[in-house]
């Protein structure tokens, strides 16, 4: 069991528009040393690349002249924070910092910023393949977006040593966010794979947030938990072979070996090899010991070599996805729905030639799962249609469509329509050693 | 007897693939859950919805499987027209199975 020195750190955030008072609770506690912020996921990086492009300045997490106030206490008694806030921007999201440090008085302060994640030129010079399009990087010409691959702790422990306190970067890893940290503290070896993958797994159960203490569980009777309006942000108590998840006192939700199960194997693969940038991980044999009072001690997860290759998410610009909405009630509510997509069918027919998908559903009845679940004739239905096109004017139309269904069947109500960008995202993978990263430590 | 009587589960998604991972209330359930729950029975269950194989893995010091749908997205979540381009609904999909 090593030392027995234990490192504890909290979760900040799990994605870009997660609350903050959480985080702001778990800085206050006094209990943590380090804060993970995760503040992407497969989509955030692109929707990032595209404010960029129309704002230089752009493209960083929006949320940084919010936190660091709420920081401030915690920040000036040196403890630490790791967070990929640089999404397509981390210069820009440096300086927001600095900025922000600067004006609740802690100018000085050591920020690390993490380059090269970017990899657009590289991906499109070796014209890598995108296997889930069946295409290379070439054939998207001007509709590719982005690139980022997924960066793992090598960097974050860089900056640690270099004197961060404030570590960030682009599109690192969301568990590398906890693995540097955890590494760079306990002086594991970033080679040293079985420890590399227990600190993996603390990554794994602190970067996805509430889903860790109740968020996305609960299914009454069967599950339920205490005040799921308030639920708390995981912490880990983490030593040399094991690691005991738990929350601050007070808040809703729960710790315990349910709720650790399902977040352990949430977007999870072969259980005995989940990849990323800095292991491969074998979480098959992690064992779990409920304490109780919130607390589930965790071990046996198992490391080999990290993969040759980084992911590279890919982003693609492809127009515009249009969405429109009425709902029907009563008798024949479902006929009338019918009747009414029937109608915007024929009435988009002139854009037959633009259109790259389109689709209707039934909410109520048949969106979710098709024809695979029926229940009763419904009390109501909401007719939703969906389109992407690159045509703006387009899916303007479609969503002007939806709403003259106000003249259609009976007692169509509540249209509502949306038009947004479309963008896809598509992995790749590139020689990790092609991805040149560079980390710079400067004071705010 | 349904799934969701016995069982809990958690879907996620990685590009096009759902994974959906399904554990057992009771450890006295498991190997009934791991005889009856196979590839087959979530493949069948789930029908169109999902365009590729079901993968399969025993995960036995959990009392659990994780079940891999590949071409499950309709194209994955930035590309499908569908109203969950995540499939979190699934999880709730797979508990209406009758074991």
């Amino acid at each position: 069991m090593g030392s027995g020195r234990v490192l504890t750190l909290g979760a900040g955030s799990a994605y870009a528009n997660d609350r903050l008072e959480p985080a702001a609770a778990m800085a206050d506690s006094g209990r943590v040393s380090y804060l993970g912020f995760d503040c992407l996921a497969e989509r955030t990086m692109a929707l990032a690349q595209v404010r960029r492009r129309r704002d230089p300045a752009a493209g960083q997490d929006e949320r940084i002249d919010a936190l660091v106030p709420l920081l401030a206490g915690y920040l000036s008694s040196g403890r630490k924070v790791v967070g990929n806030f640089g999404a397509a921007n981390p210069d820009a999201a440096c300086a927001d910092f600095a900025r922000n440090l600067r004006a609740v008085g802690l100018s000085g302060t050591r920020i690390g910023v993490i380059r090269g994640d970017d990899v657009r030129d590289l991906v499109r010079d070796l014209d890598l393949e995108l296997p889930e399009f069946g295409t290379t990087v070439r054939a998207l010409g001007d509709s590719l977006v982005s690139a980022n691959a997924y960066i793992g702790a090598e960097p974050i422990v860089e900056a640690l040593e270099g004197g961060a306190q404030i570590v960030l970067g682009g599109r690192l890893a969301d568990p590398s966010l906890f693995v540097g940290p955890i590494c760079h503290e306990l002086g594991w070896a970033l080679d040293d794979w079985d420890r590399v993958a227990h600190a993996t797994l603390v990554g794994h159960l602190l970067e996805c947030g509430v889903h860790s203490t109740g968020g996305n569980f609960e299914d009454p009777p069967y599950r339920v938990v205490p005040n799921p309006h308030d639920l708390g942000f995981p912490l880990a108590e983490v030593e040399d072979g094991s690691v005991v998840v738990t929350k601050l006192d007070g808040t809703g939700g729960a710790v315990d070996e349910r709720t650790m199960k399902t977040q352990v194997y949430y977007e999870i693969h072969d259980p005995a090899a989940y990849l990323t940038p800095d292991v491969t991980a074998d979480f098959s044999t992690v064992s779990f010991e409920d304490l109780g009072g919130d607390r589930v001690r965790l071990g046996g997860a198992r490391g080999r070599p990290r993969p040759t290759h980084l992911k590279v998410l890919v982003g693609v610009n492809q127009g515009w996805k249009a969405t429109g909405e009425m709902s029907y009630g009563g008798p024949g509510c479902v006929e009338r729905a019918r009747r009414a997509e029937e109608i915007v069918r024929r009435n988009l027919e002139r854009f037959r030639d633009r259109i790259d998908d389109l689709r209707f559903d039934l909410q109520g009845f048949d969106s979710l799962f098709g024809d695979r679940l029926r229940g009763g004739y419904p009390t109501e239905v909401r007719l939703r249609m969906a389109l992407r096109t690159r045509d703006a004017d387009v899916a303007r139309a479609a969503v002007h469509e939806m709403e003259l269904l106000y003249f259609g069947p009976a007692g169509g109500g509540g249209a509502v329509g949306t038009v947004v960008p479309a963008l896809a995202v598509t992995p790749a993978y590139v020689p990790r050693e092609l991805v040149e990263l560079s980390v710079e430590v400067v004071a705010a | 007897m349904k799934l969701r009587e016995l069982a809990y589960s958690r879907s996620g998604d990685k590009g096009e693939v759902s994974n959906i991972c399904v554990f057992v209330y009771d450890p006295a359930d498991y190997p009934k859950l791991a005889e009856r729950l196979t590839a087959e029975v979530v493949q069948e269950h789930f029908g169109d919805l999902v365009r590729g194989p079901v993968t399969r893995y025993e995960i036995p010091t959990a009392h659990g499987l994780n079940f891999v749908l590949e071409r499950a997205l309709d194209g994955g979540v930035s590309m499908t027209l569908r109203v969950d381009p995540h499939g979190k609904s699934f999880q709730s999909l797979v508990l209406d199975i009758d074991l």
